[in-house]
């Protein structure tokens, strides 16, 4: 790329992040409240996005694939976003007594099932866990980065090998402390609330929102010329296999934690969904099953429509508008009982946390090269075709 | 009634005066590929090959269409689908109506993991039927089999066939054709 076309994208960026956080500190001013439930939405986003990418990028070097070389750098790109949530996560922390009811002293008081997980459910260990989370994610994801960016010029298998060597354990640690973190950050919010394939919920959407994002970075770059020719028709045809199987299986886990708590039906469980039903909540929830799984899943079914950059596009840009919906309808019944109540803070925070990973992504593209020409299958990858 | 031999080859389609195709013979699949593309070219259509192992890009360049299956399967594992919530919703609402733990008599929330089942296992009927159908397996005998180095293109070599039914086929010109697009081995095939 150009780097008078970089400085132009960073110019954007830069514009977008700062414009959006002088909004977001008027919001913070203005209403503190509202401003940090729409970042939980926002924050959540990234992290999820963030944390797919972890997932997937380690799956590249464990299953050593061919076909994702080419595209492996914008995924390592998104990847490395991740630790920096770290720096995203300040806002939530300094706002916890604004976003979980379990901060309340008086909800405790009445509710002996939360005053019961006060040990997990404090200021202190929520911190602190946070702190964990990004501790563990930022050293596997700088190891793996730093060898991919190392076989650049060393062009030596032994980064392959060593990367595949983090990769194994990074993918238990991703999964668990990936759950963790979603049960933290997310399913706390319903301190009486429990289930236990949540956080598959969370990093199943956050999957599938990395490789919409993957596509349409690519999409940009093929537009503007870049990377024309080393991602061809065949690496789109697979990234739409992909979003296709991620809808299937973010629906598959919905779907299991839906139906088994349906299925049950104790009051302790249905709750979650009872206040996600009521009021104007409940065409949402009623739309979940069309717009995350029926409309994405027919449309990606036959292979012409994923060999089409058009519909792999738009499916991309539909996946992460559902996402965003999905997450939303996640968090606000909380606070909002009756349905949604649109905040212009909403888009703002997302404006922010979007533009600001999107600074940090895009800074890599200046620092190392877009594809990872030392990968030993690079050549492979150029030139592979579907059968 | 026994058959005599000439009955068992005519019934078997092997009379020994049918040409059955000209076959050329390349020991790199790149080369079988250009070849089949540039034999395309010269308006030829009924073309196949033969190979130890799938040789990308060779379906594109001998105009082979991409499978039918799809089509197959959709309609068959849509009736799995149709049967499955038939069948629960029959027993369930109609048949047999008792209370079960408070539940409706039919719901698709319970009923999904069913018809996911059944639609998955009626595809995968269709896919495995299907494709036998389609391709014709399995069989004790192909005409190909005639072709003297036949063995070798389950070992190194790459066999580019064009079937006698084509209607630009002329034995003569199709042994030309495919020396000229480099076959080191050609041969007209009967069978």
């Amino acid at each position: 790329m150009e780097a008078s076309r970089w400085a132009t994208g960073r110019n954007v960026l830069m514009f977008a992040a700062l414009a959006s956080i002088l909004l977001c500190v008027v919001g913070y001013i203005n209403t503190p409240e509202r401003f940090f439930q729409s970042y939980l939405v926002a924050f959540a986003f990234v992290a999820a996005t963030g944390l797919g990418a972890f997932f997937f990028v380690m799956v590249q070097f464990l299953t050593g694939s061919a076909w994702s070389v080419t595209v492996r750098r914008i995924m390592e790109n998104i990847m490395f976003t991740l630790p920096f949530g770290a720096l995203l996560f300040i806002p939530i922390a300094f706002g916890l007594k604004h976003i979980y009811p379990w901060m309340d002293p008086a909800v405790i008081a009445e509710n002996p099932a939360i005053k019961a997980k006060t040990g997990f459910l404090s200021h202190d260990a929520f911190i602190l866990r946070a702190y964990i989370y990004f501790a563990v994610w930022s050293l596997w994801i700088f190891s793996i980065y730093r060898q991919s960016t190392k076989q650049d010029t060393e062009k030596s298998k032994q980064q392959m090998y060593v990367a595949s060597r983090w990769s194994a354990p990074g993918l238990f640690l991703a999964v668990v402390v990936g759950t963790l973190a979603a049960y933290d950050w997310l399913m706390s919010l319903e301190p009486t609330w429990y289930s236990t394939i949540f956080g598959l919920y969370i990093l199943s959407g956050g999957a599938l929102t990395f490789f919409s994002i993957v596509t349409l970075v690519a999409l940009g770059f093929r537009r503007a010329g870049v990377l024309k020719h080393a991602i061809t028709k065949e690496h789109y045809h697979d990234l739409g296999k992909w979003l296709f199987a991620m809808t299937a299986f973010y629906t598959y886990i919905a779907f299991s934690q839906y139906l088994l708590i349906w299925y049950a039906n104790i009051p302790e469980e249905t709750q979650w969904y009872r206040h996600r039903v009521v009021g104007s909540w409940f065409p949402i929830a009623i739309a979940m099953p069309f717009i995350r799984f029926i409309i994405p899943f027919f449309t990606l079914l036959c292979r012409p429509a994923k060999r089409s950059l058009n519909v792999i596009g738009l499916i991309a840009v539909w996946s992460i508008v559902v996402e965003i919906v999905d997450l939303y309808w996640i968090v606000m019944p909380v606070y909002y009982k009756n349905g949604p109540q649109l905040h212009w803070l909403d888009f703002a925070t997302l404006a922010a946390t979007v533009s600001i990973c999107g600074l940090i992504f895009w800074s890599r593209f200046k620092k190392h090269k877009m594809v990872p020409v030392g990968d030993l299958r690079f050549e492979q990858s150029l030139y592979f075709e579907n059968a | 009634m026994p058959l005599d031999p000439s009955q068992i080859r005519d019934k078997l389609g092997i009379g020994d005066d049918k040409v059955y195709a000209a076959i050329g013979e390349f020991s790199d699949p790149h080369d079988l590929v250009h070849a089949g593309r540039k034999i395309r070219e010269m308006g030829y259509t009924k073309l196949d090959a033969m190979t130890p192992f799938p040789v990308h890009g060779i379906d594109d360049a001998i105009g082979i269409p991409y499978s039918k299956l799809g089509w197959i399967v959709i309609p068959i594992g849509l009736c799995g689908t149709a049967t499955a919530l038939l069948l629960i919703w029959y027993c369930g609402a109609i048949s047999d109506k008792f209370v079960i733990g408070g539940k409706p008599f039919f719901d698709f929330t319970f009923s999904i993991p069913i018809t996911f089942e059944l639609t998955v296992l009626f595809s995968a009927f269709a896919s495995v039927i299907g494709m036998f159908a389609l391709n014709g397996l399995p069989r004790l005998y192909h005409p190909s089999m005639n072709y003297q180095a036949a063995h070798r293109a389950s070992d190194d070599r790459f066999l580019l066939v064009i079937e006698a039914d084509d209607p630009k086929f002329h034995p003569q010109t199709a042994v030309e054709h495919l020396k000229s697009v480099g076959a080191s081995t050609v041969e007209v095939v009967e069978g």
